[in-house]
């Protein structure tokens, strides 16, 4: 991330209340930053709006998909009269008003056909819509190479937002500088000297390790320690497997459309993932099923928040990482954060 | 068979469609919400928000661009959000939401209430209004990386005012006057040293010596002798500040000898006050002028505004903020005033260089103007992700409340790092309704300690009722069988009364009064408790509530609310108003300004128990 040393005045002006939260520094790291976003359904559009209020150097929409009836009701980057364009053109004029520092391009292709130096020019991936096979090999082209790669999708009342910052993500921590007692009793007991700002602070170095999305799919549920552990394992993990599994094997979401077809191939397809993953069927009753259709737009403003939000902490190395898994269950109000991989 | 539109079900679709709304306030949580709701499939939807656009709001109430500033926020809102949904039905109006226009009636239009406010007299009057219209509300908070969304429902949970909120912070006049030791205390001095100059001159805001502070006698009858010696040859107070200015022509060098030098060797012949602190130090104009360095290049990486000047470069910045200010004061002509603005370029100076000539008086590190304008303006830094999450929470509890689920909605708190359960996102029960709120139940009460021989009626209706109690338009009736009417709302009519003592007209010890919000459908009764033994600078108490007593231990949570209810009513200190004294987390004070940027989760972490 290469960084220009000086802020114009208008920037100054424009960022002035998120610089006094995470400082110049970490802004001067954004301003640097090159972001490619897969996808610019309703979770898109929510972070795209996040990353580019933040200002970042440069964000990449990329979608191949048209604009439908649905996606102009979904989200607000595309014009209702953008029909049966392409959403990533069709996203670009609003999202670029929303910040001119910013450079914004579209993209039309679609990811798969991308070499893979494509994704080098960028410091941080974004992919959301993917296909579980295609964020697993994103997820490993990237990481090797030092770009950060978060994933996300929305699926109804539910979402989640995945991210690997790689074996040695290094980041900074704001914390209290620690105020020695002055011990001279020359001057009584109540002296004060020039007194230390009691709102000193110190920045500490911290490193946090990432495992492949791979490897947080991947975990094997048969040995007697996970066992123990669920527990205490959000259920929201299986049922991301069951989405996921949805997706590849209709080519796309839970569709309101034919609700009821997919609600029965969703709990036939939760049976099949649990006993694969060799844990109870238990665990994800039928209710799920109802509440996992389409993008809701509350939810995809949940999620693009925490999602857009792991982004910029990326990007500026700034406070911890959320690791490795993020899950929001919007019927109940639940944020958790999970670690899920090799220990 | 369940029919979806969308993801709802149909019912619930239906419903939004034909539904109306209100969207109190249209700034980081309102662009955000507005959004969401339209997206939502909310049709009916009104909105309102007194406020302009500006351009520090442009890093996240992202319906807005550079070419919308200066224009009313809730019309923008409102076209911006039309763009994308054409269909959708808004009204947007450019006022106050306390204006009597939005009475019960109004409110009654709506099936759902969202706050999306910065500050704690609009929420509390919105709690009423809503409480008198019955009308579920849902109210919500941000702060950085925190943020809050609950549900208020009349007879259900808590209101808004159930529980007490702490009151903003306020330092007693000779910490600001004598003894500051910190530099928010010099900083409040340099704002309290514009108004004296320039604006509204206010007799709690006095910037010279304290004379009659305790701390300054010996023996505990100089402190009485001293106040009637000041006032008699005190040439502190004969003469009041801005005229004295005045007869000066507003000449800096004047200015700043009798600030900073002349009042500054006054404090020190008051020897006591010295004798366990570190005296402070008087400043020589010409000596500073003499002995100044060329100013050495400023670093270029760092923004202009964090760059700390020396002594010098502020003796310079009072120099030109006073000429610029008196310009400006004497083109608006006769009896003219000027209003401090954190935004105004000569008024973030004068603070600037007031305060840190102070703070180097008075050996403390100065501050660069960026912290003193964090300081000074109560400046919350705001993100667009935290409100981006908060609204989105807000629609999902609205979505709840449509459907009929009440018993589903939930606080839920937002945190920077997870928490030992390893939750972001924390719901929690609501609770029921406090059984001794002053404001939701059926016949509400309070007891209020005062001097009734020293209180006036004007404080009796502005600091107590309007600023503690939060109503708009009082009117007040004593319980004496005649029922005299000490306060009316309407204009004029008890004019007369207002520099009276409360004991002129009988109030005693044990007296009641009747005091009611027409607006707000409310009534409340007060009792009134004599007292002759409060703490200086403190005007009134509320029974319950004594500032020596230690608040309720707080979970993290709760600390959070405090914290997010909005800048404008930080427990940063006020400049403007008295009251009680009011410690936070058993008297560790909770700021919202930090030398270096944030930190309201090292707040969080001092925490609490």
């Amino acid at each position: 991330v290469k960084e220009d040393p000086v802020i114009s005045e208008e920037e100054a002006a424009q960022y002035d209340r998120q610089i006094r939260l995470w400082g110049l520094d970490a802004q001067k790291r954004l301003r640097g930053s090159r972001v490619l976003l897969v996808g610019l359904g309703g979770l898109g559009a929510e972070v795209a709006k996040n990353l580019i209020l933040a200002g970042v150097k440069g964000l990449t929409l990329l979608d191949h998909e048209q604009a439908s009836e649905e996606s102009c009701r979904a989200q607000f980057l595309v014009p209702v009269t953008a029909r049966g364009q392409n959403r990533a053109r069709a996203s670009l004029e609003r999202a670029q008003n929303l910040n001119p520092m910013v450079e914004v391009h579209a993209d039309s292709d679609r990811v798969e056909d991308k070499p893979d130096d494509f994704f080098l020019q960028f410091d941080a991936v974004c992919l959301t819509g993917c296909s579980r096979d295609l964020m697993v090999r994103v997820d490993q082209l990237c990481s090797q190479r030092n770009i950060k790669v978060f994933c996300g999708d929305v699926y109804g009342y539910y979402g989640y937002m995945f991210c690997n910052l790689g074996q040695e993500h290094n980041y900074v921590e704001e914390k209290p500088k620690l105020v020695k007692p002055t011990g001279n009793s020359n001057d009584g007991p109540e002296a004060k000297k020039a007194k230390v700002d009691p709102n000193e602070t110190t920045m500490v170095k911290k490193t946090s390790s990432f495992c492949t999305l791979k490897e947080a799919l991947e975990v094997d549920w048969t040995s007697e320690k996970a066992k123990a552990g669920l527990k205490r394992t959000p259920v929201d993990y299986f049922l991301l497997h069951v989405l996921l599994k949805f997706r590849t094997d209709k080519g796309r979401d839970p569709d309101p459309q034919s609700f009821a077809e997919d609600s029965q191939l969703l709990r036939q397809i939760r049976d099949d993932v649990l006993e694969a993953l060799a844990v109870s069927g238990d665990l994800l009753s039928d209710d799920f099923t109802s509440y996992c259709f389409s993008e809701m737009s509350p939810v995809c403003a949940v999620v693009g928040g925490v999602l857009g939000q792991e982004v910029v902490k990326a990007l500026s190395q700034r406070d911890p990482p959320h690791r490795n898994f993020f899950f929001f269950d919007g019927r109940k109000g639940n944020g958790v954060v999970d670690f899920f991989g090799p220990k | 068979m369940v029919q979806l539109v969308g993801s709802l079900r149909k019912e619930l679709a239906d419903s939004l469609s034909t539904c109306k709304v209100l969207v109190v306030g249209a700034g980081g949580i309102g662009c955000e919400l507005l959004k969401n709701l339209v997206l939502t499939g909310f049709k009916n939807i009104e909105v309102i928000d007194l406020d302009t656009i500006d351009v520090s709001n442009l890093n996240r109430q992202f319906l807005f661009q550079k070419k919308h500033v200066g224009k009313s926020k809730a019309q923008v809102a409102k076209e911006s959000a039309l763009q994308f949904c054409p269909t959708a039905n808004i009204t947007a109006y450019h006022d106050s939401i306390m204006n009597p226009d939005y009475n019960v009636e109004f409110f009654r239009k709506f099936v759902l209430v969202m706050n999306a406010l910065d500050n704690r007299a609009a929420r509390n009057h919105v709690n009423r209004m809503c409480l008198a219209a019955d009308i579920p509300l849902i109210e919500s908070g941000t702060a950085g990386y925190l943020g809050q969304v609950t549900v208020i429902k009349k007879g259900m949970t808590e209101c808004y005012e159930c529980q007490p909120k702490p009151t903003q912070k306020t330092f007693p006049g000779c910490t600001i006057r004598n003894t500051p030791s910190e530099p928010i205390h010099c900083i409040v001095w340099a704002k309290y040293l514009f108004n004296q100059l320039f604006g509204e001159e206010d007799a709690d805001q006095e910037v010279s010596p304290d004379t009659a502070d305790p701390e300054a006698a010996w023996k505990p009858e100089e402190t009485a002798a001293r106040a009637t010696a000041s006032e008699k040859d005190g040439d502190i107070k004969r003469v009041s500040t801005k005229d004295w200015a005045r007869s000066t022509g507003y000449d800096p060098v004047k200015l700043f000898n009798k600030l900073f030098k002349d009042d500054i060797m006054y404090l020190l012949t008051m020897d006591k006050l010295w004798k366990k602190r570190k005296a402070p130090t008087p400043l020589d104009w010409h000596q500073l002028e003499n002995s100044a360095c060329p100013q050495e290049d400023s670093p270029v990486s760092g923004l202009k505004d964090q760059q700390v000047l020396g002594v010098w470069g502020h003796c310079q910045l009072f120099q030109q903020s006073v000429e610029t200010l008196s310009s400006q004061l004497q083109e608006k002509g006769e009896g003219a005033e000027l209003v401090w603005d954190k935004d105004d370029p000569p008024a973030m100076d004068f603070v600037t260089a007031a305060s840190n000539l102070r703070m180097h008086i008075f050996s403390m590190n100065m501050k660069s103007r960026f912290d003193v304008k964090s300081m000074a303006g109560n400046i919350i830094p705001a993100i667009a992700t935290t409100n981006a999450v908060i609204a989105g929470l807000i629609v999902l509890e609205g979505l709840k409340i449509l459907s009929g689920e009440l018993e589903s909605c939930r606080t839920i708190f937002l945190n920077k790092c997870p928490n030992l359960r390893k939750k972001l996102l924390v719901p929690c029960i609501l609770d029921p309704p406090s059984a001794n709120c002053y404001v939701c139940t059926s016949k509400p009460e309070v007891t209020v300690k005062l001097n009734v021989h020293k209180t006036m009626v004007l404080s009796l209706q502005d600091r107590i009722l309007k600023e503690r109690f939060g109503m708009v338009a009082p009117d007040v009736q004593i319980e004496d069988g005649k029922g005299t009417i000490l306060i009316s709302s309407e204009e004029g009519e008890t004019e007369a009364n207002n520099s009276k003592f409360l004991s002129d007209f009988g109030i005693r010890n044990g007296s009641r009064l009747q005091v009611d919000d027409f607006l707000q459908d409310y009534t409340l009764l007060v009792n009134v408790l004599h007292t002759e033994e409060l703490e200086r600078d403190v005007e009134f108490e509320v029974v319950g509530e004594a500032p020596d007593k230690a608040p309720p231990p707080q979970t993290n949570q709760e600390e959070v609310n405090s914290i997010t209810n909005g800048n404008k009513d930080s427990a940063q200190p006020s400049t403007s108003s008295k009251g009680q004294l009011q410690f936070l987390n058993k008297g560790k004070f909770v700021s919202h300004h930090s030398s270096s940027s944030s930190d309201l989760k090292q707040q969080l972490e001092h925490g609490i128990n």
